[in-house]
Protein backbone atom coordinates (compact mmCIF):
# COMPACT_ATOMS: atom_id res chain seq x y z
CA UNK A 1 0.00 0.00 0.00
CA UNK A 2 3.01 2.28 0.15
CA UNK A 3 3.32 4.98 -2.63
CA UNK A 4 5.38 3.83 -5.64
CA UNK A 5 7.20 6.70 -6.07
CA UNK A 6 8.95 9.22 -4.05
CA UNK A 7 9.79 12.82 -4.64
CA UNK A 8 12.59 13.57 -6.88
CA UNK A 9 11.88 10.48 -8.76
CA UNK A 10 11.60 10.44 -12.58
CA UNK A 11 8.80 8.98 -13.96
CA UNK A 12 7.38 8.52 -17.60
CA UNK A 13 3.95 9.42 -18.61
CA UNK A 14 1.49 6.80 -19.92
CA UNK A 15 0.70 7.17 -23.76
CA UNK A 16 -2.63 5.73 -23.41
CA UNK A 17 -5.50 7.79 -25.52
CA UNK A 18 -8.40 5.89 -23.90
CA UNK A 19 -11.78 6.30 -25.15
CA UNK A 20 -12.92 7.36 -21.35
CA UNK A 21 -12.99 10.09 -19.18
CA UNK A 22 -9.44 10.38 -17.92
CA UNK A 23 -7.19 13.31 -16.20
CA UNK A 24 -3.72 12.94 -18.17
CA UNK A 25 -4.04 15.77 -20.69
CA UNK A 26 -3.20 14.82 -24.24
CA UNK A 27 0.23 17.18 -24.25
CA UNK A 28 1.50 15.56 -21.05
CA UNK A 29 1.62 12.06 -22.24
CA UNK A 30 4.54 9.82 -23.14
CA UNK A 31 6.57 12.70 -21.29
CA UNK A 32 9.61 12.09 -18.60
CA UNK A 33 9.01 13.95 -15.93
CA UNK A 34 10.07 14.81 -12.12
CA UNK A 35 7.83 13.82 -9.23
CA UNK A 36 7.67 17.08 -6.26
CA UNK A 37 5.35 15.49 -3.93
CA UNK A 38 2.26 13.29 -2.74
CA UNK A 39 -1.15 15.35 -2.93
CA UNK A 40 -3.55 12.76 -1.17
CA UNK A 41 -4.95 9.48 -2.25
CA UNK A 42 -8.30 9.81 -4.64
CA UNK A 43 -9.99 7.42 -6.49
CA UNK A 44 -9.39 6.91 -10.16
CA UNK A 45 -11.47 9.32 -12.04
CA UNK A 46 -11.15 6.73 -15.23
CA UNK A 47 -13.35 4.29 -12.99
CA UNK A 48 -15.48 6.23 -11.57
CA UNK A 49 -16.79 7.73 -14.00
CA UNK A 50 -17.57 4.84 -15.08
CA UNK A 51 -19.49 3.73 -12.02
CA UNK A 52 -16.34 1.35 -11.89
CA UNK A 53 -15.23 0.30 -8.22
CA UNK A 54 -12.03 1.95 -7.67
CA UNK A 55 -9.88 2.65 -4.80
CA UNK A 56 -8.21 5.25 -3.78
CA UNK A 57 -4.35 6.09 -4.89
CA UNK A 58 -1.58 8.36 -4.49
CA UNK A 59 -1.71 11.37 -6.95
CA UNK A 60 1.56 13.09 -7.56
CA UNK A 61 2.36 16.85 -8.26
CA UNK A 62 4.67 16.23 -11.22
CA UNK A 63 7.13 18.64 -12.92
CA UNK A 64 8.13 19.06 -16.85
CA UNK A 65 10.02 21.00 -18.38
CA UNK A 66 8.11 22.72 -21.50
CA UNK A 67 10.37 21.82 -24.17
CA UNK A 68 10.35 18.03 -22.77
CA UNK A 69 6.26 18.70 -23.55
CA UNK A 70 6.16 21.21 -26.73
CA UNK A 71 9.23 20.83 -27.87
CA UNK A 72 9.91 24.84 -27.00
CA UNK A 73 9.52 27.04 -23.79
CA UNK A 74 11.91 27.97 -21.01
CA UNK A 75 9.10 27.19 -18.08
CA UNK A 76 8.20 24.50 -16.23
CA UNK A 77 4.27 22.93 -15.88
CA UNK A 78 3.33 20.52 -13.26
CA UNK A 79 0.92 18.55 -13.49
CA UNK A 80 -1.42 16.11 -10.52
CA UNK A 81 -1.30 12.60 -11.81
CA UNK A 82 -2.87 9.97 -10.72
CA UNK A 83 -0.26 6.82 -10.06
CA UNK A 84 -2.13 4.72 -12.79
CA UNK A 85 -0.68 7.31 -15.46
CA UNK A 86 2.74 6.70 -14.28
CA UNK A 87 5.92 4.18 -14.75
CA UNK A 88 8.94 4.77 -13.36
CA UNK A 89 12.08 6.34 -16.08
CA UNK A 90 14.40 3.61 -16.86
CA UNK A 91 16.87 3.53 -19.80
CA UNK A 92 14.52 0.41 -20.94
CA UNK A 93 11.29 3.14 -20.49
CA UNK A 94 12.86 6.13 -21.89
CA UNK A 95 11.34 7.19 -24.92
CA UNK A 96 13.63 8.09 -28.19
CA UNK A 97 15.32 11.29 -29.44
CA UNK B 1 -17.44 31.44 -26.47
CA UNK B 2 -20.70 32.48 -28.02
CA UNK B 3 -22.63 35.20 -26.80
CA UNK B 4 -25.49 34.00 -24.88
CA UNK B 5 -27.66 37.15 -24.32
CA UNK B 6 -31.06 37.43 -26.13
CA UNK B 7 -33.16 34.92 -27.53
CA UNK B 8 -30.98 31.99 -26.65
CA UNK B 9 -30.42 32.74 -22.96
CA UNK B 10 -34.37 33.56 -22.47
CA UNK B 11 -34.77 29.76 -23.92
CA UNK B 12 -31.98 28.44 -22.04
CA UNK B 13 -33.73 30.10 -18.74
CA UNK B 14 -37.19 28.92 -19.28
CA UNK B 15 -35.58 25.55 -19.73
CA UNK B 16 -33.46 25.73 -16.54
CA UNK B 17 -36.62 26.35 -14.62
CA UNK B 18 -38.50 23.16 -16.28
CA UNK B 19 -35.64 20.92 -15.42
CA UNK B 20 -35.92 22.44 -11.34
CA UNK B 21 -39.31 22.20 -11.54
CA UNK B 22 -39.35 18.56 -12.40
CA UNK B 23 -36.59 17.66 -9.87
CA UNK B 24 -38.56 19.57 -7.49
CA UNK B 25 -41.57 17.22 -8.01
CA UNK B 26 -38.79 14.49 -7.52
CA UNK B 27 -37.48 15.61 -4.27
CA UNK B 28 -34.18 16.34 -5.70
CA UNK B 29 -33.82 19.96 -5.38
CA UNK B 30 -35.65 22.04 -3.05
CA UNK B 31 -35.16 25.57 -4.45
CA UNK B 32 -35.69 27.60 -1.26
CA UNK B 33 -33.03 25.60 -0.03
CA UNK B 34 -30.99 26.01 -3.45
CA UNK B 35 -31.53 29.48 -2.91
CA UNK B 36 -30.24 29.77 0.21
CA UNK B 37 -27.10 27.80 -0.35
CA UNK B 38 -25.96 30.15 -3.45
CA UNK B 39 -26.37 33.39 -1.28
CA UNK B 40 -24.37 31.66 1.93
CA UNK B 41 -21.67 30.27 -0.52
CA UNK B 42 -21.53 34.23 -2.69
CA UNK B 43 -21.62 35.53 1.13
CA UNK B 44 -18.27 33.59 1.92
CA UNK B 45 -16.26 32.65 -0.69
CA UNK B 46 -14.46 35.49 -2.84
CA UNK B 47 -11.01 37.28 -3.78
CA UNK B 48 -11.26 38.88 -0.72
CA UNK B 49 -10.31 35.45 1.40
CA UNK B 50 -7.58 35.19 -0.59
CA UNK B 51 -6.32 38.53 -0.02
CA UNK B 52 -6.23 38.27 3.54
CA UNK B 53 -4.78 35.02 3.98
CA UNK B 54 -1.65 36.33 1.36
CA UNK B 55 -1.74 39.90 3.60
CA UNK B 56 -1.25 37.69 6.65
CA UNK B 57 1.90 35.52 4.81
CA UNK B 58 3.36 38.88 3.89
CA UNK B 59 3.46 39.94 7.59
CA UNK B 60 3.66 36.90 9.56
CA UNK B 61 6.41 34.50 8.58
CA UNK B 62 5.02 31.76 10.84
CA UNK B 63 2.40 31.61 9.22
CA UNK B 64 3.59 31.52 5.78
CA UNK B 65 5.58 28.37 6.03
CA UNK B 66 2.38 27.06 7.53
CA UNK B 67 0.72 27.97 4.64
CA UNK B 68 3.07 26.32 2.32
CA UNK B 69 3.45 23.62 4.30
CA UNK B 70 -0.25 22.81 4.56
CA UNK B 71 -2.75 25.56 3.50
CA UNK B 72 -5.88 23.74 4.70
CA UNK B 73 -4.36 23.14 8.16
CA UNK B 74 -3.54 26.93 8.07
CA UNK B 75 -6.45 28.95 6.64
CA UNK B 76 -8.48 28.22 9.64
CA UNK B 77 -6.12 30.62 11.48
CA UNK B 78 -7.87 33.08 9.56
CA UNK B 79 -11.14 31.78 10.05
CA UNK B 80 -11.80 30.45 6.42
CA UNK B 81 -11.82 26.95 4.87
CA UNK B 82 -11.94 25.35 1.40
CA UNK B 83 -14.96 23.07 3.21
CA UNK B 84 -18.70 24.01 2.59
CA UNK B 85 -18.74 22.95 -1.26
CA UNK B 86 -19.56 20.08 -2.88
CA UNK B 87 -16.50 17.93 -1.38
CA UNK B 88 -13.76 19.36 0.45
CA UNK B 89 -10.78 20.11 -1.35
CA UNK B 90 -7.04 20.10 -0.75
CA UNK B 91 -5.39 23.71 -1.48
CA UNK B 92 -1.90 24.12 -2.38
CA UNK B 93 -0.20 27.76 -2.06
CA UNK B 94 2.33 28.55 -4.49
CA UNK B 95 4.82 31.34 -3.54
CA UNK B 96 6.37 33.64 -6.30
CA UNK B 97 10.34 34.11 -5.35
CA UNK B 98 12.89 36.54 -7.47
CA UNK B 99 13.36 33.62 -9.48
CA UNK B 100 10.11 32.08 -9.77
CA UNK B 101 6.34 33.27 -10.83
CA UNK B 102 3.54 31.34 -10.65
CA UNK B 103 0.47 30.49 -12.80
CA UNK B 104 -2.53 28.36 -12.79
CA UNK B 105 -4.62 26.75 -15.30
CA UNK B 106 -7.38 23.69 -15.28
CA UNK B 107 -6.48 22.65 -18.97
CA UNK B 108 -9.40 20.22 -18.48
CA UNK B 109 -12.03 21.87 -17.88
CA UNK B 110 -12.06 24.90 -15.12
CA UNK B 111 -11.17 23.52 -11.16
CA UNK B 112 -10.15 26.54 -9.15
CA UNK B 113 -10.30 26.97 -5.28
CA UNK B 114 -13.58 28.23 -5.75
CA UNK B 115 -14.42 27.58 -2.02
CA UNK B 116 -12.16 30.07 -0.80
CA UNK B 117 -12.26 32.51 -3.69
CA UNK B 118 -15.90 32.11 -5.37
CA UNK B 119 -16.44 31.37 -9.10
CA UNK B 120 -13.56 31.75 -11.11
CA UNK B 121 -13.40 34.70 -13.94
CA UNK B 122 -15.03 33.37 -18.04
CA UNK B 123 -11.38 34.04 -19.03
CA UNK B 124 -10.18 31.61 -16.73
CA UNK B 125 -12.48 29.17 -18.38
CA UNK B 126 -12.10 30.27 -21.77
CA UNK B 127 -10.56 27.87 -24.33
CA UNK B 128 -8.28 30.57 -25.38
CA UNK B 129 -6.97 31.08 -21.63
CA UNK B 130 -6.47 26.65 -21.15
CA UNK B 131 -5.17 26.28 -24.19
CA UNK B 132 -2.58 28.68 -24.66
CA UNK B 133 -0.60 29.10 -20.76
CA UNK B 134 0.76 25.85 -20.60
CA UNK B 135 2.31 26.02 -24.07
CA UNK B 136 3.60 29.79 -23.77
CA UNK B 137 2.31 31.56 -20.48
CA UNK B 138 4.62 34.32 -21.37
CA UNK B 139 2.45 35.52 -24.20
CA UNK B 140 -0.61 35.19 -21.92
CA UNK B 141 0.73 37.14 -19.26
CA UNK B 142 1.72 39.92 -21.56
CA UNK B 143 -1.79 39.77 -22.85
CA UNK B 144 -2.52 41.25 -19.34
CA UNK B 145 -0.33 43.55 -19.20
CA UNK B 146 2.17 41.79 -17.04
CA UNK B 147 6.26 40.96 -18.34
CA UNK B 148 8.24 38.73 -15.39
CA UNK B 149 11.70 39.83 -15.03
CA UNK B 150 14.55 37.93 -17.49
CA UNK B 151 16.08 35.92 -14.75
CA UNK B 152 12.26 34.80 -13.76
CA UNK B 153 11.14 30.81 -14.86
CA UNK B 154 7.75 30.51 -14.73
CA UNK B 155 5.86 27.58 -13.49
CA UNK B 156 2.54 26.73 -14.92
CA UNK B 157 0.03 24.40 -12.41
CA UNK B 158 -2.60 22.13 -14.18
CA UNK B 159 -4.98 21.51 -11.73
CA UNK B 160 -5.78 17.84 -13.07
CA UNK B 161 -6.30 16.48 -9.99
CA UNK B 162 -8.25 17.29 -6.32
CA UNK B 163 -5.99 19.74 -5.67
CA UNK B 164 -6.55 23.58 -6.07
CA UNK B 165 -4.03 25.79 -6.06
CA UNK B 166 -3.81 29.31 -5.15
CA UNK B 167 -0.50 31.76 -5.93
CA UNK B 168 1.29 33.76 -3.31
CA UNK B 169 2.42 37.14 -5.03
CA UNK B 170 5.68 38.68 -3.59
CA UNK B 171 4.98 41.87 -1.33
CA UNK B 172 5.33 44.71 -3.57
CA UNK B 173 7.79 47.15 -2.58
CA UNK B 174 7.68 50.40 -0.54
CA UNK B 175 4.78 48.05 1.80
CA UNK B 176 6.64 48.35 4.84
CA UNK B 177 4.32 51.04 6.62
CA UNK B 178 1.06 49.01 6.10
CA UNK B 179 -1.29 46.96 8.00
CA UNK B 180 -2.86 43.60 7.28
CA UNK B 181 -6.24 45.37 5.41
CA UNK B 182 -4.39 47.92 3.57
CA UNK B 183 -1.65 45.00 2.14
CA UNK B 184 -5.14 43.20 1.62
CA UNK B 185 -6.68 45.86 -0.39
CA UNK B 186 -3.63 45.44 -2.92
CA UNK B 187 -4.04 41.88 -3.89
CA UNK B 188 -6.01 41.21 -6.47
CA UNK B 189 -7.97 38.00 -7.95
CA UNK B 190 -5.71 38.17 -11.70
CA UNK B 191 -2.66 37.81 -8.69
CA UNK B 192 -4.11 34.83 -7.06
CA UNK B 193 -4.28 33.17 -10.43
CA UNK B 194 -1.30 33.83 -11.40
CA UNK B 195 -1.48 36.56 -14.46
CA UNK B 196 -0.42 39.47 -12.63
CA UNK B 197 2.48 40.34 -10.03
CA UNK B 198 -0.15 40.93 -7.32
CA UNK C 1 -10.26 9.44 -28.52
CA UNK C 2 -8.78 12.55 -27.03
CA UNK C 3 -12.21 14.70 -26.13
CA UNK C 4 -12.54 18.34 -27.28
CA UNK C 5 -11.93 19.74 -23.83
CA UNK C 6 -8.25 18.45 -23.82
CA UNK C 7 -7.49 22.00 -25.16
CA UNK C 8 -3.73 22.19 -23.42
CA UNK C 9 -0.92 23.45 -25.86
CA UNK C 10 -3.88 23.89 -28.30
CA UNK C 11 -3.22 26.04 -30.77
CA UNK C 12 -5.11 28.59 -32.95
CA UNK C 13 -7.35 30.12 -30.20
CA UNK C 14 -7.53 34.15 -30.13
CA UNK C 15 -6.35 35.75 -27.41
CA UNK C 16 -7.24 35.78 -23.78
CA UNK C 17 -10.49 38.58 -23.48
CA UNK C 18 -11.08 40.12 -19.93
CA UNK C 19 -14.56 41.48 -18.98
CA UNK C 20 -14.48 44.07 -16.43
CA UNK C 21 -16.19 43.72 -13.26
CA UNK C 22 -17.80 40.28 -14.32
CA UNK C 23 -20.09 39.19 -12.02
CA UNK C 24 -19.63 35.66 -10.58
CA UNK C 25 -23.22 34.63 -12.86
CA UNK C 26 -24.12 36.66 -15.81
CA UNK C 27 -27.94 35.94 -15.44
CA UNK C 28 -29.96 33.79 -12.78
CA UNK C 29 -30.32 30.55 -14.62
CA UNK C 30 -26.50 30.39 -14.53
CA UNK C 31 -26.48 30.16 -10.69
CA UNK C 32 -29.29 28.05 -10.81
CA UNK C 33 -27.30 25.61 -12.62
CA UNK C 34 -24.62 25.63 -10.42
CA UNK C 35 -26.81 24.92 -7.27
CA UNK C 36 -28.67 22.21 -9.34
CA UNK C 37 -25.10 20.44 -10.05
CA UNK C 38 -24.15 21.04 -6.06
CA UNK C 39 -27.58 19.26 -5.31
CA UNK C 40 -27.41 16.73 -7.39
CA UNK C 41 -23.98 15.33 -6.75
CA UNK C 42 -24.77 15.62 -3.04
CA UNK C 43 -27.56 13.75 -3.30
CA UNK C 44 -25.45 10.92 -5.13
CA UNK C 45 -27.72 11.07 -8.45
CA UNK C 46 -24.07 11.67 -10.39
CA UNK C 47 -20.28 11.80 -8.90
CA UNK C 48 -18.48 14.55 -10.09
CA UNK C 49 -16.37 12.38 -12.20
CA UNK C 50 -19.11 11.57 -14.16
CA UNK C 51 -20.28 15.34 -14.59
CA UNK C 52 -16.99 16.24 -16.40
CA UNK C 53 -17.72 13.05 -18.31
CA UNK C 54 -20.70 14.14 -19.25
CA UNK C 55 -19.34 17.40 -20.61
CA UNK C 56 -16.73 16.26 -22.27
CA UNK C 57 -19.06 14.10 -24.30
CA UNK C 58 -20.52 16.53 -25.58
CA UNK C 59 -19.94 17.02 -29.54
CA UNK C 60 -16.85 18.97 -30.58
CA UNK C 61 -19.13 21.92 -32.17
CA UNK C 62 -21.47 22.06 -29.41
CA UNK C 63 -18.90 21.82 -26.63
CA UNK C 64 -17.11 24.83 -28.09
CA UNK C 65 -20.46 27.04 -29.26
CA UNK C 66 -22.12 26.73 -25.84
CA UNK C 67 -21.10 28.98 -23.50
CA UNK C 68 -19.83 27.76 -19.47
CA UNK C 69 -23.10 27.18 -17.58
CA UNK C 70 -24.57 25.80 -21.07
CA UNK C 71 -22.17 22.89 -21.40
CA UNK C 72 -22.73 22.20 -17.57
CA UNK C 73 -26.89 22.14 -18.35
CA UNK C 74 -26.24 20.21 -20.90
CA UNK C 75 -24.49 17.53 -19.26
CA UNK C 76 -26.79 17.79 -16.62
CA UNK C 77 -29.64 16.61 -18.17
CA UNK C 78 -28.02 14.23 -20.41
CA UNK C 79 -26.83 12.76 -16.86
CA UNK C 80 -30.64 12.93 -15.71
CA UNK C 81 -31.89 11.39 -18.85
CA UNK C 82 -28.94 8.38 -18.45
CA UNK C 83 -29.94 7.59 -15.01
CA UNK C 84 -33.51 7.49 -15.91
CA UNK C 85 -34.57 10.36 -13.58
CA UNK C 86 -35.98 12.30 -16.21
CA UNK C 87 -37.69 10.75 -19.87
CA UNK C 88 -35.80 12.10 -23.15
CA UNK C 89 -39.20 14.03 -23.27
CA UNK C 90 -38.99 15.98 -20.52
CA UNK C 91 -35.42 16.98 -21.02
CA UNK C 92 -36.42 18.53 -24.42
CA UNK C 93 -38.62 20.55 -22.87
CA UNK C 94 -42.11 18.38 -23.57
Amino acid sequence: MADRFRPGDRVLTSRADPAHHTRLPRYARGAAGTVLETEGRYPLPDDRSRGLPAEPEPVYAVSFPAAELFGAGDHQVTLALWESYLRPLTEETKPGE
Amino acid sequence: MSDQHGGAAHGLAARVRQVESLLEQRGLIDATELDRALEAFLARASPANGARVVARAWVDDGFRARLLADANAALPELGLSMGGGIQDQRLKVVANTETTHNVIVCTLCSCYPIALLGPSPSWYKSESYRAQVVRDPGAVLRGFGYEPGPDVEISVWDSTAESRYMVLPRRPAGTDGLGEADLAALVTRNGLIGVAAV
Amino acid sequence: MSRINDVGGMQGFPPVEQERDEPPFHADWEAHVFAMNASLVGRGVYNLDEFRDAIERLAPQEYLAASYYERWFLAITRLLEEKGVLTAREVAGG
